[in-house]
């Protein structure tokens, strides 16, 4: 009986694994659209700068990236690389690299770049699996692998080439927190300790270690209040907090942040109110005084209100600094749109519409708050602190789009917990009945291993879930409908992962109507071109989103990137793209520009292009040079932005127009339409005949969608600065005379004998004087 | 010694009778309360409450047909980043509707209850999940004509 049992455990185990492995190669090989169809290619714009700053690590080592300067970004400021980026990407890369070509496989960096971030997935739906099995049970932790491994929300960051943090972030943000759970749960040092090395990477991995920061404290602080306080969590928290203070301030970007910023400061807020609350209750347990309980209480409250006041306290001061715009935005949401135009501007910065979240999660959207009423109704210590993550995931999520990458981890967890519930529930019969149909994937891969200790653990399904007198059939009817509903869940997964999130956006692909696909190259050919033909410290003007690309496909010297540190300069750039040619000039002359690369979709109709994005050029530019800079001149009288005859002037005459439209009045595409007729916009362009005095034409790609001009030399021959005599004032003489004199007035041939009266004719001396030489 | 050091303090102080309460309105909330905040919240920020306040766009857009004439548009078509404030609240509702559904259909489990009342619970939480998946997609296609298209 004995060895029976332990053979179904053994076999249980091995399907375990067997189920996760396989979440592992689903998850795998469900990112690797762009690869297949297109070629091992790093994707997007911020993939190119680690992937760059990888190379750089892999080739000179650790010590020289973090001491890296790079005077090829930013011209003429410079970034140092190594204090102002998360390494963890960089360095996990590179170490895989490192211990691969020490094991003599060698693979180029490149394509462990690309395949990091499906690889991590496999990591994530474990950690998942984790994570559930902790709040719930081993089954919802199945469910929630294969989930985790194929839903939307995660894959659209993750697909292969999408070189990204979050690709490595993620993981590490569900392992903290399956960590953390494990220490709340045991309360032992280790799994603590654990954790505060799990949140190190993190911190090294992803500016978004501040949920983490915050989760967590707020979790304790939830507990405190609902009466749950305990040793677990006082050593958890204590331990965890103190770990990773220290440790989070090894990371150069990070530095001394963590005790200086109000986004640290929850943490160290809550730790401080754990302090003087176990005092106190070490103080009750040593008096003999019945009623301290209130008194604790209320000693609390006000050590909760004196720490508060301290840390506002020192942030007037100024000791601590306040919530930095990008943080602030997520409290005061119209901040950005006000202050910061440069972070509103970024699209995955944008609120989120309902489509973004059925997009994303699918049919999980609807489980979801159905999972958060189980855990709610069934709560303890470590499901409050999920329902917290789920309630401050959701609003972060409405706040940017950008964030549904956090809710998706938990809303997976909580729809997979409902899942397995219900499962749970319908799943079982009378031993003589028939299990429902098991055609699905994911059901099956529940199912099995439920099934086989389904024996062992009879009779305590029975009593607990206990289903009364529902039918068998009625009971079938909502398994298959449920399994129907997880089923569209994997098309919907695969149809979006390949359709909308598989596009590396370096290449474009569009879908003819027969299903063949055309492939439009003109960004690299561009950047190739660049790479080729221009002088190796050429300085090239684009808008920030192309600044990682130039950098990391051109290898030329950038002014500004993706990386927007320093908003000043880009609103230069900004300013000269929206001045008039002479204003621009000048500034392009300051900023030793040796080309301009714009983005134009005019031609095939992509709306990316620089156009569509000028507004923003125009926004960023007035919030540093207000009075140069309009952004009321660019629009019609009626507020409209248009680059039709009935367009403003003010934007017909500025570079940025001149740029995008130069020559483009001459082409007409087809005869339905006039000449210079914009596809993206649907309007003949305003103005079509222009000059364009301080810049030529250096390339046009092959759809017109880059466009790159060099910007002239000054004129060798300047224009003298006194007063041309005709101008001067000074009268011209009315009559002509002839310099010549009256002997010099016809036209005389040379070596023309003259004849003198009263002389003989003879040659002229010179012929004489060359025969005596 | 140590005793008369810390009766030094109350030699001065006379330490107050201090009767503390707990302001009766302060009250752990019950499970259904937090479940229906966070409902409410959730229906919300999935209807894209954020986005319609900082984005302001109108409550239904509107088209001229060929005949000139205005016709009303529910939705904001092939725009993913963009929406009107109706739309988003009538998928919102679906949203929540389908997440109800479960939640009834797992009353349905109690085990005191009699059988009509059982199929009832059961019915309904059917129709809740099917309706609000189904016209969740059909919202989809509207959206986006190809969606599950190739």
């Amino acid at each position: 009986m004995i060895a029976a049992e332990k053979s179904l455990a053994g076999f249980k185990s091995l399907l375990v694994i067997i189920v996760l492995t396989s979440c592992c190669l689903l998850g795998f090989a469900s990112r690797l659209f762009a690869v297949i169809r297109f070629e091992s290619i790093i994707h997007e714009f911020d993939p190119w700068f680690n992937y760059r700053a990888t190379h750089h690590m892999a080739e000179n080592g650790f010590y020289n990236f973090l001491n890296w300067f790079d005077e090829r970004a930013w011209y003429p400021l410079g970034r140092i690389v190594g204090g102002t980026v998360y390494p963890g990407l960089m360095i996990t890369a590179s170490s895989i690299h490192f211990i691969l070509n020490s094991l003599n496989i060698s693979i180029h960096i490149r394509d462990i770049c690309v395949f990091l971030a499906p690889i991590f997935s496999g990591f994530t739906s474990l950690a998942a699996y984790g994570l559930t099995r902790e709040l719930w049970n081993e089954r919802a932790g199945l469910l929630a692998a294969v989930m985790m491994a194929i839903v939307p929300g995660y894959t659209s960051r993750s697909v292969a080439g999408s070189y990204d943090n979050e690709g490595i972030a993620i993981f590490a943000l569900i392992f903290t927190y399956f960590l953390w759970i494990k220490s709340i749960k045991t309360g032992s040092l280790f799994w603590s300790s654990c954790t505060a090395l799990s949140y190190f990477y993190m911190v090294s991995a992803w500016g978004g270690y501040v949920f983490i920061i915050n989760l967590i404290p707020l979790h304790v602080f939830v507990l405190l209040l609902m009466g749950r306080y305990s040793k677990r969590i006082y050593i958890a928290y204590t331990s965890f907090f103190i770990l990773g203070l220290i440790m989070s301030m090894q990371i150069p970007f990070v530095g001394f942040q963590p005790v200086r910023t109000s986004e640290h400061m929850a943490a160290a807020g809550v730790f401080a109110l754990l302090q003087a609350y176990s005092a106190l209750l070490f103080i009750k347990s040593n008096s003999t005084a019945v009623n301290l309980g209130r008194l604790i209480l209320f000693a609390t409250v006000g050590a909760a209100g004196f720490v508060f006041l301290v840390v506002v306290t020192l942030t007037y001061a100024g000791y601590i600094a306040p919530w930095s715009g990008r943080f602030y935005s997520l409290w005061d949401t119209g901040y950005a749109k006000v202050h910061i135009p440069i972070i509103a501007s970024v699209s995955e910065h944008q609120p989120t519409t309902w489509v973004s979240f059925f997009f994303d999660l699918h049919i999980n959207i609807c489980m979801f708050p159905y999972g958060v009423w189980l855990l709610i109704n069934n709560i303890n210590d470590e499901r409050a602190f999920i329902v917290l993550y789920a309630v401050s995931a959701v609003y972060f999520a409405g706040v940017m789009v950008r964030l549904m990458l956090t809710l998706t981890p938990v809303v997976i967890i909580l729809s997979s917990i409902a899942f397995s519930t219900t499962f749970d529930k319908y799943l079982y019969y009378d031993e003589d009945e028939e299990e429902g149909d098991e055609s699905e994937k994911e059901k099956k891969e529940i199912v099995s291993p439920r099934k086989r200790d389904k024996a062992k653990q009879k009779e305590v399904t029975r009593s607990k879930f206990y289903i009364g007198d529902v039918g068998a059939n009625t009971k079938s009817m909502v398994v298959m409908v449920l399994a129907m509903l997880l089923m569209m869940f994997a098309v919907h997964s695969t149809w979006v992962t390949g359709s909308a999130y598989s596009s590396p956006s370096v290449v474009l692909a569009s879908s003819n109507p027969d299903g063949s696909r055309t492939v439009l190259d003109d960004f690299r050919e561009a950047y190739y071109w660049l790479r080729q033909n221009t002088h190796e410290n050429a300085r090239i003007m684009s808008w920030w989103d192309y600044g990682y690309q130039i950098a990391g496909m051109a290898n030329r010297t950038t002014l500004v990137d993706n990386n927007t540190w320093n908003n000043s300069h880009i609103a230069l750039v900004g300013k000269a793209m929206s001045s008039n040619e002479t204003a621009a000039y000048k500034i392009m002359r300051e900023l030793d520009v040796d080309y301009v690369l714009i983005i134009f979709g005019g031609a095939i109709g992509y709306s990316g292009d620089d156009i569509n994005k000028f507004l923003w050029m125009v926004r960023i530019a007035e919030g540093e040079h207000p009075k140069e800079i309009k952004e009321s001149e660019y629009f019609t009288p009626n507020g409209e932005f248009r680059v039709d005859r009935l367009g403003s002037p003010t934007l017909l005459n500025c570079l940025m127009y001149k740029m995008s439209y130069w020559k483009f009045g001459l082409m007409q595409m087809d005869f339905r339409t006039p000449s210079g007729y914009d596809r993206t916009r649907n309007a003949e362009i305003g103005n079509k005949d222009f000059t364009l005095d301080v810049l030529e034409e250096a390339y046009t790609t092959e759809h017109w969608l880059v466009r790159i001009y060099k910007v002239r030399e000054p004129n060798n021959r300047v224009k003298s600065l006194q007063i041309k005599r005709h101008e001067s004032g000074i009268k011209k003489k009315t009559k002509y005379y002839s310099k010549k004199s009256s002997k010099r007035k016809r036209g005389q041939i040379k070596k023309k004998l003259k004849i003198v009266k009263g002389k003989k004719l003879r040659k002229s001396k010179s012929k004489g004087k060359k025969k005596n030489l | 010694m140590a005793e008369y050091l810390y009766g030094l303090p109350f030699s001065v102080v006379d330490p107050p009778n201090l009767r503390l309460k707990r302001p009766s309105w302060l009250v752990i909330p019950g499970p259904m309360l937090v479940f229906s905040i966070v409902m409410l919240s959730y229906f919300l920020v999935t209807g894209g409450i954020i986005y319609d306040v900082i984005v302001e766009p109108p409550s239904i857009g509107s088209t001229v047909d060929e005949h000139g004439h205005s016709k009303p548009v529910a939705f904001m078509a092939y725009r993913i980043n963009g929406q009107y404030i109706m739309e988003g609240l009538a998928s919102s509702f679906l949203f929540t509707l389908g997440g109800l559904g479960f939640v009834i259909l797992d009353k349905s489990n109690v085990p005191t209850m009699p059988k009509f009342n059982r199929y009832l619970y059961l019915f309904c939480g059917f129709i809740c999940v099917l309706l609000s998946f189904f016209s969740c997609r059909a919202f989809m296609t509207i959206k986006l004509p190809g969606y599950l298209q190739a």
